[in-house]
């Protein structure tokens, strides 16, 4: 290495060194901790007490872990795949030239902006069902709607329900990909006789699909840390622990029961899922995401 | 001069725009600079700033504030001390990881039900030993809230203002309802004196429209914060302080909570679920929803702060059948007579058993890496002073954790009941939150329980079923904790 390649290395590690060192301490640190911790009896308040693999032993045996992963995973069966739909369908409709096509797509994004506190509040109050809104509409069908967020069995549909009301995200990355589809392949398409249906399943899809995959996983990865709206909508867990997700699990373990060691454990073990079921949209990619010019 | 072109334009344009930015950061970064941190306290000089962080806020901080100001210009002065409080919300999280990583405040306001968990984990520093320098001890306070502040023998906190629950009734509802009331052979003017006249009562009482609940005598879901201690009014205990075991499958547990799954069995769970979704939940309290307030329920349990929380709601209550002005020219006693509610003792499962029930403790700690302890209890010890608490329970609402009271803070008190509650905190049959260091688990579990048993009223979520489950698995759990915690000691890694 000439001086000058090596006062160019110095630079460039001066310029990073900011994220360098963020990450090495805050990033890099507390992850190697949390395992060493996994390993433990640790408080926070005393010093960690080795205890080889038996959190993870315990976790094997606790029902309320099973029953919070148990939970964690409906709630990604009901969101991902219906977020996913209903953005792509959004998309659609808000891709189709029409006026005020601006101010549509504001009003789908708009909700994302919310505040969750603020969201979830209004989603209680919506919820509610004495006098909540949508038993209010229920009733005018002649539907005698239930209690949403006290009920064991509907609690779970209601906070599904209510995460579709940010999918303005996941809207606004469609479109972007709507964008990218060749107009000249839809008007093949069109010369051949393909129809609206065939077009979409032969073109749109195929040519989106990177984008509906990258969606996917990053719904998987997020579906799977949900902690705030159930945190703030359904407290302690809502009735029979029917809203406990792995996260708020954790959470409670680490810092209501002082767990620490336990609640490192249970983080390593959502790491695990996360990792199989981002592996397992990843090795079935191969068979449905189509990349252009490959 | 030649116009530039129009390529020109554009980059000297972007050359400015660039300029003006760096420009504008540049003053912002060097104004942020020259900018003193901002010091919304003064504290003198010669003084040891004692930091104190609690949860309260608005009122209740006030209230406090006044305290710590009275501390400041009197004792403080003297003895070089100076109070400054931080209300900051989780303080009990955030109090425990700062004492894990050694910069704790001096003082944490933290609730009663963390003391036994902190206490067994060395984190909150004994008490009884200052405690004794400055003449307190056991016989100053009700015994209910110096056991409350204990933990295996020791002192480890003190009190910062204490409650207890008691049972209000709706006087107004209850002569709306009279003619049922008297049917189901009950008196329309007073309050149940056993469980088994409330659950009468609460039958009489209950409104329904159409198939559905419209209004209900009593609902033990309402406001659903002590579902956990609820054994309490059973004669049970969930921990033999004598043999170190859980006994939550012990009889009178199984009995509170079969008490509890008799209303859905009567009402029925779904009906139950319906009406309870229309009240506000366990985290709402201050809210025009409140039930007792909107007379959605006409007797519910509540601490002493329920007359505060009436005044601020729905003030007619406390103005029922003439003005404050007039009212103030009454006996004492015979005002009572101006409220709408009434409070009495929650009455209690076990013949002949009165004033029975849980009293609960905000409490002051001083985490065991603080830095001013001998400071930090000189204030603790001025805010259990009898005047400054009895002033810091009226502005609070709540009852006193002193053996003594003075005429004038029962004369004043906010809440013209407030004689029902100290004879409640003085009661025997009154217990605190059980001194398990596991307690938090074994809460979250109780109030599981609870939540299951009024949704379902099957074979499989019968009380005894769920509590004998539960027995088996916290025990495990706190005897593992025990173990662990020896295991800490013979290491020398826990004092």
């Amino acid at each position: 290495m000439t001086r000058t390649d090596a006062r160019q290395l110095g630079k460039g590690l001066a310029f990073v060194s900011p994220w360098l060192v963020g990450f090495l301490l805050f990033m890099l640190l507390p992850i190697v901790l949390s395992f060493y911790y996994s390993l433990c009896d640790y408080t926070l308040l005393q010093p960690p007490l080795f205890v080889g693999l038996e959190n993870y032993r315990d976790l094997v045996h606790d029902p309320i872990f099973w029953q919070s992963l148990g939970n964690t995973l409906y709630f990604a069966a009901l969101t991902i795949p219906s977020a996913l739909f209903l953005s792509l369908g959004l998309a659609m409709l808000l891709n189709v030239k029409m006026p005020g096509q601006a101010i549509f797509r504001t009003i789908i994004f708009l909700p994302s902006l919310m505040p969750i506190v603020a969201s979830a509040m209004v989603w209680m109050w919506i919820f509610n069902g004495k006098i909540g809104l949508l038993n209010n509409l229920l009733s005018k069908i002649g539907v005698s709607g239930p209690d949403w967020l006290g009920s064991s069995t509907w609690t779970m549909p209601a906070l599904a329900l209510m995460s579709l009301w940010g999918v303005g995200y996941t809207v606004v990355i469609y479109l972007a990909g709507l964008q990218d589809v060749p107009r000249e392949l839809y008007e093949a398409a069109q010369i051949d006789g393909a129809g609206l249906w065939s077009r979409l399943w032969n073109v749109t899809l195929p040519i989106l699909s990177p984008v509906i995959f990258f969606n996917l996983v990053m719904s998987i990865i997020g579906v799977l840390q949900v902690f705030d709206i159930p945190y703030i909508m359904t407290p302690n867990g809502g009735q029979g622990r029917s809203t406990e997700f792995i996260a708020m699990y954790l959470n409670d373990n680490a810092f209501r029961f002082l767990k620490m060691g336990y609640a490192s454990a249970i983080a390593w073990i959502m790491l695990l899922i996360i990792l199989v079921l981002t592996g397992l949209a990843f090795w079935s990619s191969k068979r449905w995401v189509h990349y252009q010019g490959k | 001069m030649a116009r530039p072109a129009t390529g020109d334009r554009l980059v000297l344009s972007v050359k400015h725009a660039k300029q003006i930015i760096v420009g504008l950061v540049t003053v912002a970064a060097v104004a942020l600079l020259l900018t003193p941190a901002r010091h919304p306290e003064v504290i003198p000089t010669g003084r040891t700033l004692v930091r104190y962080w609690g949860y309260w806020t608005g009122v209740e901080a006030d209230a406090m504030q006044e305290i710590i100001d009275s501390f400041n210009d009197t004792i403080g002065k003297d003895k070089g001390i100076w109070v400054q409080y931080i209300s900051i919300s989780q303080s009990d999280q955030k109090t425990l990881t700062a004492t894990a990583a050694g910069v704790p405040p001096d003082i944490a306001g933290v609730m009663g039900d963390q003391l036994a968990q902190f206490a067994a984990m060395n984190a909150i520093e004994p008490l009884e030993k200052m405690a004794a320098e400055h003449g307190i001890t056991r016989e100053y306070y009700k015994p209910v809230y110096w056991d409350a502040c204990s933990f295996e023998g020791h002192l480890y906190a003190m009190v910062a203002t204490p409650f207890v629950v008691g049972l209000y009734w709706n006087k107004q509802i209850f002569q709306d309802r009279a003619e049922q009331l008297r049917a189901a052979g009950l008196d329309p003017d007073r309050p149940p004196a056993t469980l088994a006249e409330l659950d009468r009562y609460a039958q009489a009482l209950e409104v329904w429209k159409d198939g559905h609940l419209e209004a209900g005598g009593f609902f033990e879901q309402q406001p659903g914060w002590w579902r956990e201690h609820l054994y309490d009014w059973f004669g049970g205990r969930i921990f033999d302080e004598k043999t170190g075991r859980l006994t939550l499958d012990s009889p009178n547990v199984i009995q509170a909570y079969d008490w509890m799954q008799s209303y859905s069995k009567r009402i029925g769970p779904a009906e139950v679920s319906r009406f309870a979704s229309g009240l506000p939940d366990v985290n709402t309290f201050d809210t025009p929803l409140q039930p007792f307030v909107t007379g959605a329920l006409a007797m519910m349990k509540q601490g002493p702060w329920l007359a505060n929380s009436i005044e601020h709601l729905r003030p007619a209550m406390n103005r029922w059948k003439m003005s404050k002005q007039e009212e103030s020219k009454l006996p004492r006693e015979q005002r009572k007579q101006n409220y709408m509610w009434g409070a009495a003792p929650f009455p209690s499962a076990v013949p002949g058993e009165k004033n029975a029930g849980f009293a609960g403790v905000d409490i002051l700690v001083i985490p065991s890496t603080a830095r001013h302890k001998a400071e930090a209890f000189e204030f603790i010890a001025f805010v259990n002073r009898q005047d400054n608490m009895e002033k810091l329970c009226s502005l609070h609402c709540k009852n006193s954790p002193l053996a003594k009271m003075s005429g004038s803070y029962l004369a004043n008190h906010r809440n013209p009941y407030i004689e029902v509650f100290e004879e409640l905190a003085a009661s025997p049959h009154v217990h605190p939150v059980p001194p398990v260091p596991i307690w938090p688990q074994i809460q979250s579990e109780l109030r599981n329980i609870a939540g299951i048993i009024v949704q379902d009223v099957g074979p499989q979520s019968s009380p005894a079923h769920l509590l004998a489950e539960a027995q088996v698995r916290y025990q495990a759990e706190l005897d593992r904790f025990n173990a662990r915690r020896a295991e800490r000691r013979a290491r020398g890694l826990l004092q």
